[in-house]
């Protein structure tokens, strides 16, 4: 996985029934893109670091779209 | 079969001056039941939802000191890249149901018991499948190549 600042981590659910989770990539920690990443959880504004598995999906954030 | 490969979930961390509360809201958003706790990317510890309960809730320990006071540590974890013959060995012998997996002493991502069952349950099924189809079909051995 090759992230940039600002793109989103979906998590798919792991049971049927359970929720997608998602998180935004605010800091870059291994070199060129990889991870870990750290990463802040929805509204909560709560950080961690984040090792995506099998499980993650990357959503690029469109900087241009954006007007960034 | 590396421990590596066997992974099934992302693995999150964090640092252990976070606070118990900031680790409870990081479990429910990620929904996992622990987290690795790493210093400078080493893991130093584990904590998981059980301890936040039997640990803090339970002794009273206020939300916004910091999680390290609850984890595990020293924590037992396993190379990346070791046979994951060596993961079923610490299962067995540490009777927990979680592992951080490192590779050269930094976290990558945690293995539960659950990643290996649903493998092994993949396994068995794809070896079932032929002794099933012959029980319930019967014996399609091809006939000799000089019989009439």
């Amino acid at each position: 996985m090759k992230a940039n600042i600002g793109d989103r981590i979906v998590i798919r659910g792991h049971r049927v029934g359970e929720p997608d989770r998602d998180c935004e990539v605010i800091e870059i920690h291994g070199e060129d893109g990889s991870p870990p990443y750290l990463v802040r959880w929805g509204d909560s504004g709560h950080e961690s670091l984040f090792f995506p598995g099998p499980d993650a999906e990357l959503e690029h954030y469109d900087r241009a779209a954006n007007g960034v | 079969m590396r421990v590596g490969s066997m992974i099934r979930r992302s693995g999150v961390a964090i640092r252990g001056g976070q606070s118990i509360e900031e680790a409870a809201v990081i479990m429910e958003r990620a929904g996992v039941g622990a987290l690795a706790v790493v210093e400078s990317g080493r893991l130093v510890g584990l904590v998981t939802d059980r301890d936040l309960v039997r640990r803090g809730l339970a002794r009273g320990v206020a939300p916004d000191r910091p999680v390290a006071a609850l984890m595990s540590t020293p924590v037992v974890s396993i190379d990346a890249d070791l046979d994951v013959r060596e993961a079923f060995a610490l299962f067995r012998r540490t009777g927990g149901r979680r592992l951080p997996v490192v590779r050269n002493g930094a976290f990558v991502g945690m293995l539960t018991i659950d990643d290996l069952l649903i493998n092994v349950a993949g396994e068995l099924a794809d070896l079932a499948r032929p002794v099933t189809a012959e029980v319930v079909f019967g014996d399609h051995e091809p006939a000799p190549a000089d019989s009439d």
